[in-house]
Order: structure tokens, then sequence, then C-alpha cells
């Protein structure tokens, strides 16, 4: 699954630090969902969708 | 806390250690197992430092990232005195069960006293599981579901051949090996796994 959460957060001008410690996740995490390597649980994706103020289907996009 | 950190210690308790087994072997005369016993604490510590020193340097970054989370904090400050509550009861348990005790459900009892600390360090772990993120405890989870199953195979090929009288090991032996060859391997595989996700 592709997404637009780095870009959001360059928008934002937040680190990975800083977008780490308001999901409350680590960066490690935050790292991992940047370069879609992994594909977060619903709750955490509501969550990210939340906190930017989209719907949770224009920050996650489907490969295809 | 940070590896570094970790590695100076090791190295801090393995000098107090060697300075020890020195001290007992010719200033102190204390007996050859004694002396052994120091000797020991003192290269394993002296390895553990050196395996910190070795470890690459995207595993320490990861590492240190970790231990900086309020859940790893939490962690490593119930680990401490688990780990040192285990070292004492081991040497006491050990030690009289040297000296000899008669009544065997006492000495059960001693014999089972580094249970105790075992068993709190596997509520720590699962405390800890409990609190970190979604893909920490993934990468937990497998982690030991992979060396669960592996360690699972080993003595399961390893009963087959003490069955078929291709090896003879010690059946305590055997058992009290299960756990260190457990967290062999799921660090191991946490390694790996968390290598995946960088």
């Amino acid at each position: 699954m592709n997404n637009r959460l780095r870009e959001l957060r360059d928008a934002h001008g937040w680190s990975q630090g800083e977008l780490a410690e308001r999901l409350d996740v680590s960066r490690q995490t935050v790292n991992a969902l940047e370069t879609g390597k992994y594909d977060p649980s619903l709750p955490l994706a509501f969550r990210i969708a939340r906190l930017f103020g989209q719907a949770i289907e224009s920050i996650f996009l489907p490969e295809n | 806390m940070t590896l570094r950190r970790f590695m100076w210690i090791f190295l801090v308790v393995a000098l107090g250690a060697a300075a020890l087994a020195v001290a007992g072997r010719w200033w102190l005369h204390w007996p050859d197992d004694v002396v052994g016993m120091w000797t020991g604490i003192a290269a394993g510590y002296l390895l553990g430092a050196l395996l910190f020193l070795l470890v690459p340097r995207w595993w320490r970054t990861h590492c240190d990232e970790m231990y900086a989370q309020p859940a790893s904090r939490r962690y490593q400050r119930a680990m401490w005195p688990i780990m040192a509550g285990y070292a004492l009861s081991l040497f006491l348990s050990v030690w009289l069960i040297k000296q000899g005790i008669s009544s065997v459900p006492l000495r059960a009892l001693v014999a089972l006293l580094p249970v105790v600390a075992i068993a709190l360090f596997m509520r720590a772990a699962l405390r800890y599981l409990r609190e970190i993120d979604e893909l920490q405890r993934r990468i937990e989870t497998e982690s030991i579901g992979i060396a669960s199953l592996l360690v699972a195979l080993v003595y399961f090929a390893g009963g087959l051949l003490e069955k078929a009288k291709v090896v003879q090991v010690d059946a305590g032996v055997a058992m009290i090996w299960v756990f260190p060859l457990l967290c062999l391997v799921y660090g191991i595989a946490k390694m790996i796994l968390t290598k995946r996700y960088l």
C-alpha cells in the first residue's frame, strides 16, 4: 500500500520523531510506514487520518 | 541507557570479577573453585562487553532509540532488580544444594529459587509486549514464534537422536538450556526482522 505520510509530515514541518510522538509510536514505525514497509492497523490509520484532518483513503492508497 | 553504556557496565563488572579472582588466587588464598567461578564471571562479562562493542551500527542506533521509549525504560527499570535477584538466588541455590540438604521437599524448594526471578522476568516481558507499538509488537511476537518453533524442532530432533542412542545428553542440562536457547534464537530473529523494517 502506498501512502502520503512523508508528504503530509513535511507539509507540517515535523520530523519523524515528532510525528512518532504525536502518534504514540516509535520513530522506526513512522519510518517503516513512510517507506511502505509496514501497513498500519485500522486504529493507527484512523489516528493518522485524524491528526492530519484527512480521510484515510486520501492518505493510504492501494498499490494499483 | 544506551548499548555503549551497557558495554561499559559489563566491562567494569568483568574487571571487578577479574580483580577478585586475582586477589583470591594470590592474596586471599581462596579455594580453586571460588577463583574459577570469579574467573568465569569475568570471562562471561568480558565476552558480553565485546559483543556490545561489535554489534553493527544500525542495530546500535535502533537499540538506543528503542531504549529511550517509555515502555523500554519501564522494562529496564523492572529488569535490573530481577536480574540481580536471579544472580543472587542462583548462587544461593547452588551453594545450598552443594552443602547437602537431606529433606527432598526443602531441596526442591531451594533448587527452584532462581525460577522466581525468571517468572518475574516473564511478567515484565509480557507487560513490555503489551506496551510497545504495533510494529514493534509484531517484530517481538514473530521473533518469539520463530524461537519457539526452532527450539522445539531442535529438541524434537535431539529427542529422536537420544532415543536412537546416537547422542547422550543429560536430561537436566538439556532442560536448563531450553530458556537460554529460546533467548538466543529470539535475539537473532529480532535482529533479522528489525532490519526488514529499517
